[in-house]
């Protein structure tokens, strides 16, 4: 009883296991689900929006939100292939340019935040409108064919048989633990969560770590949209929009507090996770749009009533 | 006697102090509206009166579905699917045996149904409304594939061209509605609405059910979005299960550039119903003078940014002096 109790207390813990029962079942039941490409491949999936949720989780911790995660994927995805270079055979410039210009969007969400003092929420879901319409410019809303050799290297490459996202995703989820937990920048972002005025008393710099933050979203979502084109192999108008939810969902399926101050990216791993396999069941079941839409709702849901919920103030 | 008269000086002085910092908007959105008579003198005209009052009535009503629940201190997600899956209800019902009272009633019943439902969950089960209603506007969106996978539906000629026809019918409903808040803010649940969103513990120590409150405002936001839905429904003749998309987004641009905060408390629906009839207005005056629809999305951005940022860079400035 008492393992129990304290396991509901610890919400990465407790999505773990959640992830782990729901494999368990699955896989006893359903052939197929439990081979080792399958279930490579959910985690595949699963770092696209582990990595995307990388930069959300920074944001709710420090009590903001980014709903600009989707356009900022879409716009990587579609930049990479109209921007690399020619002349460079590795296609590492193309990359950096992309990744530059996707924490440049960041940067600017950060800077609406902070200096013009836009609620977070309106700023970067005006910064999505903005994108939207000036991909359709830029893009012509046609898909693009990827040929860059190193997205192609990042989304097909399988060093010792494990795919290079997955292995991306790691070396990002160390770097996100690292940050929130062993540096005195992750404390100031947690402290800036829990209670803003405390913290700006003390000498944290709100408008500095606002943009530092905004800006880490727009990189690790950029990220994201390079991993994705590298998997897909062409980028379109629309190809980010599933993970703006996604990427909010997991966070908080891993018990980071949607208010800020409270939580940890070792929750949001398996958060994400557990998205994919819900998604990938759901599939499953050969059922029309209607019914497949309400039982991701429904799921999802149900999933926040056991570890999304808010303490009893 | 002179105490009537000092309370309605009160009254005055205090409905006064709640149009501070509405000022701007006013002017904004007189000049607009000058700008936009100047382009379409045809607006004058009753016919043209009640179009244009016809493209805003909705965007009105989802406004208030938002900005009601933004004063309570929450948010919804799931305006656009809800109106979509008013307008769906309306085109399947009202072609059966009761006929358009039942649609109307069916419409009315399903919004308040659910907006009580989402409510529940927020206020019992203590998730966050951001992310309740974003996993409920799958829900919804869900529903109003399965009644009506693709558009279609009947709606009755009558209701349409007396609710959409050449008479103001729809902006003197939004008068009706704007009359009965005002009623209802002076009833003790109105005014709950306001003090548990400025101050849930304050308010609850002065025997405000905040709970119940949440619950109440989250259902007639509910309703208002379906009647929304309804009413766009007989405006284009059929149901879509998907052409409520855009009012999602909207609402909540139209609430912020009424100024009401997110916090809970701060602002007034006569400044939502003003963001409304900004927002309304520039969306017409960028469609009419032919802006692609491009260019419509990046000036939206631009716009609801500074709308937003504007009031605050000026609070600072003189704040600094």
């Amino acid at each position: 009883m008492k393992a129990v109790k304290s396991l509901f207390r610890n919400p990465p813990l407790l999505t773990l296991v959640l992830v782990a029962l729901v494999w368990l079942v699955a896989g006893l039941t359903l052939s197929g689900f439990g081979a080792y490409g399958h279930l490579r491949y959910l985690l595949e999936l699963a770092a696209v929006i582990g990595i995307a949720a990388a930069g959300q989780t920074l944001v709710i911790l420090m009590g903001g939100i980014d709903l600009s995660v989707g356009a900022v994927i879409t716009v990587t995805a579609i930049l990479v292939p109209l921007i690399s270079p020619a002349w460079d055979p590795t296609g590492l410039v193309g990359v950096a340019l992309a990744l530059t210009i996707a924490t440049g969007i960041g940067f600017l969400n950060g800077a609406g935040a902070a200096y013009l003092r836009v609620p977070p929420i309106i700023m970067t879901l005006a910064m999505a409108t903005f994108l939207q319409g000036l991909l359709v410019v830029v893009a012509g809303g046609s898909a693009v064919t990827v040929s860059n050799p190193a997205v192609l290297l990042l989304g097909q490459a399988r060093p010792l048989g494990v795919p290079a996202g997955i292995l991306l995703w790691l070396v990002v989820s160390a770097a996100v633990l690292l940050i929130i937990h062993r540096m005195p920048i992750g404390a100031r972002f947690l402290a800036l969560g829990a209670n803003p005025l405390a913290a700006r008393l003390s000498g944290v710099s709100v408008a500095r770590n606002t943009l530092i933050l905004y800006a880490l979203s727009g990189f690790f979502a950029g990220l994201a949209g390079i991993l994705v084109l590298g998997m897909n192999r062409q980028g379109y108008v629309g190809i980010g929009d599933p993970y703006l939810l996604t990427s909010i969902a997991a966070v908080v399926l891993g018990g980071t507090s949607i208010l800020g101050g409270r939580g940890t990216y070792a929750g949001t791993i398996p958060g994400a996770i557990l998205l994919v396999t819900t998604t990938a069941l759901i599939t499953v079941v050969n059922a029309s749009p209607g019914w497949r839409s309400i039982m991701f709702g429904t799921l999802i849901l149900s999933l926040l009533l056991v570890s999304g919920r808010e303490a009893r103030r | 006697m002179s105490a009537v008269s000092s309370s309605g000086w009160l009254y005055g002085a205090i409905q006064s102090r709640r149009n501070r910092g509405l000022g701007g908007l006013y002017l904004v959105v007189a000049a607009f509206l000058v700008l936009y008579v100047v382009l379409f003198p045809g607006i004058l005209s009753v016919g043209g009166f009640s179009k244009f009052t016809q493209n805003w009535f909705p965007l009105a009503l989802v406004t208030m579905a938002q900005a009601l629940l933004m004063l309570n201190g929450g948010i919804t997600l799931a305006i656009g699917p809800l109106v979509s899956l008013g307008a769906v209800i309306a085109a399947t019902t009202m072609g059966g045996v009761f006929g358009v009272p039942g649609g109307i009633l069916a419409v009315a019943l399903t919004g308040l149904g659910i907006g009580a439902v989402i409510g529940v969950i927020v206020a019992q089960l203590r998730l966050p409304a951001i992310i309740v209603t974003l996993a409920g506007s799958f829900i919804i969106t869900g529903v109003a594939l399965l009644l009506l996978p693709r558009p279609g539906g009947f709606i009755p000629g009558w209701l349409s061209t007396g609710l959409a026809g050449h008479t103001p019918v729809a902006f003197l409903l939004l008068v009706l509605i704007l009359l009965l808040w005002k009623v209802f803010l002076a009833t003790p649940l109105g005014l709950g609405i306001y003090a548990a969103g400025d101050n849930p513990i304050g308010a609850f120590r002065s025997g405000v059910p905040v709970e119940r409150v949440k619950i109440a405002a989250f259902a007639l936001s509910g309703l208002l979005t379906a009647l929304a839905g309804l009413f766009v429904a007989a405006q284009t003749g059929s149901g879509d299960p998907v052409i409520g998309a855009p009012f999602t987004l909207n609402s909540i641009a139209a609430a912020v550039l009424g100024g009401v905060g997110f916090l809970g408390g701060k602002g007034t629906m006569r400044g939502a119903v003003c963001g409304s009839l900004l927002l309304s207005v520039m969306i017409n005056v960028m469609f009419f003078l032919g802006f692609p629809p491009v260019a419509q999305y990046i000036a939206q951005g631009l716009i609801i940014v500074g709308a937003v940022a504007v009031p605050e860079l000026l609070k600072q400035w003189r704040a600094r002096r």
